[in-house]
């Protein structure tokens, strides 16, 4: 079997944009679900609102589709009743920064056995391009005309603070990478964040100097830096390059879970 | 097996060209019934997931299927008696 049977083929084109990365993220999701030979009735996707939301409406199993910011509560409602269940929610930034940020932190907090994939694209896209936590500082939109002044959410570091069990960042230029991520965050028992940094060439690259698909996957690639490169240059006193984002496994650690079935 | 774009599906993001490391996909010259410019195929053969799928039993490679927003990049059987052409570059 191969993750391409998972999708409701009639539903298929998507409705995403061209060149958006939300599609290359449920294929990487897919897939790595698939290789660990989950089945589709044992399978739950939740998602709240927004483009990346819309993912769950293409797969076969079962999926809710719940109320701005709130698929972190939803999921853990499911997994208190059903905790035989596996639960996979799908996020945007705007989803879990901004309105479920309390949602989020105190699902870390809780350690609930769940895998969250946010597909962080920096801005609002379904709604016509308003900033979120995360636009970068000086990015255009169309609540920042001048420039975001304003500092950036960190997702991944805030959840290891909060105390997430496993959480990774990576792009969606990194499939192979991210697959294997997934992967890891499927099996880990507890809370696990994929951090993915997607290309928006809609809302955010028009506005940005980034149209071009392909620019934008190549800028997403030549702005990442690896975890352990960058802790080395930091130990080394070295200077590391300015508006660049780290990528890689920030922690895996085995806090006592919630929700994991004796 | 080969490799089959489903013109249906594509939008024409040209990320498998990114991705391609034979650079099998190049970019297209005439538009669809839908008005979508979708990549051409340079001699399709050569993508090594063509030949070796069967004799692994898994996807060698397999970027571009993954990269693919629109998932319209697969690998089909041949129909009996197409005729097969096979070039491996060294």
């Amino acid at each position: 079997m191969s993750f391409r049977d998972w999708y409701r083929i009639d539903r298929l084109p998507t409705i995403y944009c061209v060149g958006c990365g939300n599609g290359t993220v449920i294929n990487c999701t897919l897939h790595a679900v698939d290789t660990l030979g989950w089945k589709w009735e044992e399978t739950v996707f939740v998602s709240g609102i927004g483009c990346s939301s819309r993912a769950p409406g293409y797969i076969k199993t079962d999926s809710l589709h719940t109320t701005h910011g709130r698929a972190l509560a939803f999921a853990t409602g499911i997994k208190l009743a059903r905790p035989d269940l596996h639960v996979v929610v799908f996020t945007g930034d705007g989803d879990l920064a901004a309105i479920g940020g309390n949602h989020f932190i105190h699902s870390c907090r809780r350690n609930v056995d769940m895998t969250v994939i946010c597909m962080n694209n920096w801005i609002y896209g379904m709604t016509g391009g308003q900033g979120s936590p995360t636009t970068p500082r000086g990015a255009i939109t169309t609540t920042t005309p001048y420039g975001s002044g304003e500092g950036v959410f960190d997702l991944s570091a805030l959840a290891v603070v909060a105390g997430a069990n496993h959480v990774a960042r990576w792009t969606s230029y990194h499939v192979k990478e991210l697959t294997r991520a997934i992967q890891t965050g499927l099996e880990t028992p507890g809370f696990s964040l994929i951090e993915v940094l997607t290309q928006c060439p809609t809302a955010y690259g028009r506005r940005n100097k980034l149209r071009d698909v392909a620019e934008t996957v190549e800028y997403l690639k030549d702005h990442a830096i690896l975890l352990q490169k960058y802790n080395r240059l930091v130990q080394e006193g070295k200077p590391v390059p300015e508006d660049m984002f780290t990528v890689g496994e920030f922690i895996r650690r085995n806090r006592p879970a919630m929700g994991v079935p004796p | 097996m080969k490799l089959v774009i489903d013109s249906d599906r594509c939008k024409g993001c040209n990320l498998c060209m990114l991705v391609c490391p034979y650079r099998i996909f190049k970019e297209g010259k005439d538009q669809n019934e839908r008005g979508i410019i979708i990549p051409e195929l340079d001699r399709p053969e050569r993508c090594p997931n063509c030949r070796l799928q069967r004799l692994y039993g898994r996807t060698v490679c397999g970027l571009c299927q993954m990269i693919c927003p629109d998932q319209a990049i697969r690998w089909d059987d041949e129909k009996e008696n197409e005729p097969q052409k096979v070039v491996i570059e060294f």
